[in-house]
């Protein structure tokens, strides 16, 4: 089985599991996997500015991206689930948010 | 003092409340509505430059007169020149914001009117508070007057997405309020931590108090007060984790509500982003903080603009994440980076409110926006289908139009900035708004029409295909001679360094 396939294959197991209704159809698929590069090449160029701060947590975040992405691929469909018009889910990251804000302004800023 | 100023706001908010007053008079709200929205873009053309201190309240080193008998413990102090009442400033920057506000308001307001067959007084009391509220954000130098008008905005862009008669419009409401619930409480501690630990709220004298040393800036007080600050900005900007719900209340307003709405939400990032960046200049990780939720609302946003098949959704996932550029551009701090963000803000606000207005005549012609069930328009509307395609390369920064003049000195100044990661994901992601535009028109104008769609037999309003030929012009002009908006831009962003 082609790697394309794979992930085809996973496309309509989440758009079934989602109920979204719809085939899968060669947009759909085309778009997918566009949007998929799209994250991976970005999150890699993003993770590459870590380089300011310190080579070596550069080295290690590219590597442990390129981990996640083998492992986790296709990410697309499973972030496009999460990032759903749930009200429970925009609650829970924007509780999150504020978390990491928090931490980051107060308590991070403390020491620096 | 400049009597003009005040009026900017006032007279939005007076005629709002007169419309609301004349709701079942048709014709009375169509005059009223249109003869306001076109003195709204031209009270900015003559007001001159300069401060308004309601109540005539001046600082005491303005006003001699009343300094002179008061002791020197109070006029040698920071008293002397601390703004006892709310302020409002009006410069080159503030007089191209409301010029442009202006314009969008009247193109939405004037579409509104020409496409429904009953003019809504209580919708167009909506648009009109809601320019009100922005203009006053735009123009005030007092944080707590901001709130004001920032809660205002709230309610009015959840009271213009109720009126639109669209499917699921009053669910998403009631969301976008909850969400509100929790980052306007929180944007309202933050400014109540800036003024417990300042003792102010005018901003000139926050940061004049940061400045000299009568504060502390590694107070963590003050510290929390940013990142409660920075919190209520991503909601009122529609970043992450802003960006779903941000992108929802555009899907599920009118077209031209959702123009004006996205104006809003553009003119606002850059209202208060300058706010931060002024207030906490002496805090670095504030500029990279807003860099780091620019790029990852670019990602999100535009990726999940390529997933979707409803094209309501696709131009709001589009439009939040063009919003990330504007924002490194605030975050880089340089010079140059901030006056191209500002002008991409000038930019997008125009190019979004287009592509809104643009879709819209799809709604209009077949009352359908899945992608899936579309086809065909091109042969029904070829003069309009030509200027959505300009639309969306617009907003794609094809030249010459105005985008790709913002867009590439934004990632000019990534790269004088020492940043060039930036200026790749800018390109990369400019790409792919390329691409998810290019799949939306494709399933819309140019595959065959579907068999089971349905086109209403009625030709698209003038005043639409006018408000489209108008911002067309804007955005031709601002891409051959840049400057124009720029030479506005850059007196603010020098200030700002």
């Amino acid at each position: 089985m082609s790697l394309y396939d794979v992930i085809i294959n996973k496309i309509k197991q989440i758009q079934d599991s989602d109920k979204e209704g719809g085939p899968v159809t060669n947009i759909t698929a085309s778009s997918t996997l566009a949007a998929e590069i799209t994250l991976l090449s970005s999150i890699l160029v993003v993770v590459i500015m870590l380089r300011y701060y310190s080579n070596a947590l550069m080295v290690i975040a590219v590597l442990l991206v390129i981990g996640i992405i083998v492992f986790a691929m296709p990410i697309m469909p499973k972030l496009k689930k999460e990032q759903n018009d749930s009200l429970n889910s925009m609650i829970f990251y924007a509780i999150l948010i504020l978390g990491i804000i928090t931490t980051l302004f107060y308590w991070g800023s403390l020491n620096v | 003092m400049n009597p003009l100023i005040p009026l900017m706001v006032i007279i939005p908010i007076a005629c709002a409340l007169i419309l609301n007053l004349f709701h079942t008079k048709d014709r009375t709200v169509k005059i009223i509505a249109i003869i306001i929205a076109i003195i709204l873009p031209s009270i900015p053309l003559f007001t001159n430059y300069g401060y308004h201190y309601f109540g005539g309240y001046a600082p005491l080193i303005e006003n001699p007169a009343l300094a002179q008998g008061l002791p020197v413990s109070i006029t040698a102090s920071a008293l002397n020149v601390f703004h006892p009442a709310i302020t409002y400033y009006f410069g080159s920057a503030q007089q191209i914001f409301m010029v442009v506000l202006g314009i969008i308001a009247f193109l939405a307001i004037l579409t509104s009117l020409s496409e429904t067959r009953k003019p809504s007084g209580v919708y167009a009391f909506l648009m009109f508070m809601g320019v009100a509220s922005m203009s006053a954000i735009i123009l005030t130098d007092d944080i707590f007057n901001l709130y004001v008008f920032f809660e205002i905005i709230a309610v009015t862009q959840v009271g213009i997405v109720v009126a639109s008669k669209v499917k699921g419009n009053m669910e998403t409401a009631l969301k976008y309020m909850i969400i509100g619930s929790i980052a306007s409480p929180l944007l309202l501690l933050g400014v109540a931590l800036l003024l417990g630990v300042t003792g102010n709220v005018n901003i000139t004298d926050i940061i004049y108090s940061i400045k000299t040393g009568l504060v502390n800036p590694q107070s963590p007080v003050l510290l929390m007060a940013c990142g409660l600050i920075i919190f209520g900005w991503l909601y009122a900007a529609g970043l992450p984790p802003f960006h779903t719900i941000k992108s929802e209340i555009y899907s599920r307003a009118l077209p031209h509500g959702a123009a004006l709405l996205q104006a809003f939400s553009v003119f606002t990032l850059v209202a208060i982003g300058l706010i931060i960046i002024k207030i906490f200049a002496f805090f670095p990780f504030a500029n990279v903080f807003i860099v780091g939720i620019s790029v990852i609302a670019m990602i999100l946003s535009i990726t999940m603009a390529l997933m979707q098949t409803d094209f309501k959704r696709i131009i709001g996932f589009l439009a939040v994440g063009e919003l990330g550029y504007i924002g490194i551009g605030l975050g880089l701090g340089t010079a140059a980076s901030i006056t191209a963000g500002l002008f991409q803000a000038i930019n997008e606000a125009i190019i979004t409110a287009f592509l809104f207005i643009g879709f819209g005549t799809i709604l209009y012609k077949t009352r359908e926006s899945d992608i899936r069930k579309l086809g065909g328009i091109m042969v029904e509307m070829p003069k309009v289908t030509l200027l959505v395609l300009l639309s969306g390369l617009a907003m794609a920064g094809v030249p010459p139009l105005n985008a790709f003049q913002s867009k590439l000195m934004l990632i000019q100044s990534s790269l004088s900035a020492g940043v060039p990661e930036l200026g790749i994901i800018m390109i990369l992601l400019s790409i792919v708004t390329f691409m998810t535009f290019m799949k939306a028109f494709y399933a819309i104008y140019m595959r065959p029409k579907p068999s089971t769609l349905k086109i209403i037999d009625s030709n698209i309003p003038k005043a639409t295909i006018f408000s489209l030929v108008v911002f067309l012009i804007l955005c031709i002009i601002l891409g051959l001679f840049p400057q124009i908006a720029t030479s506005y831009l850059q007196p603010l962003a020098n200030s700002l360094i």
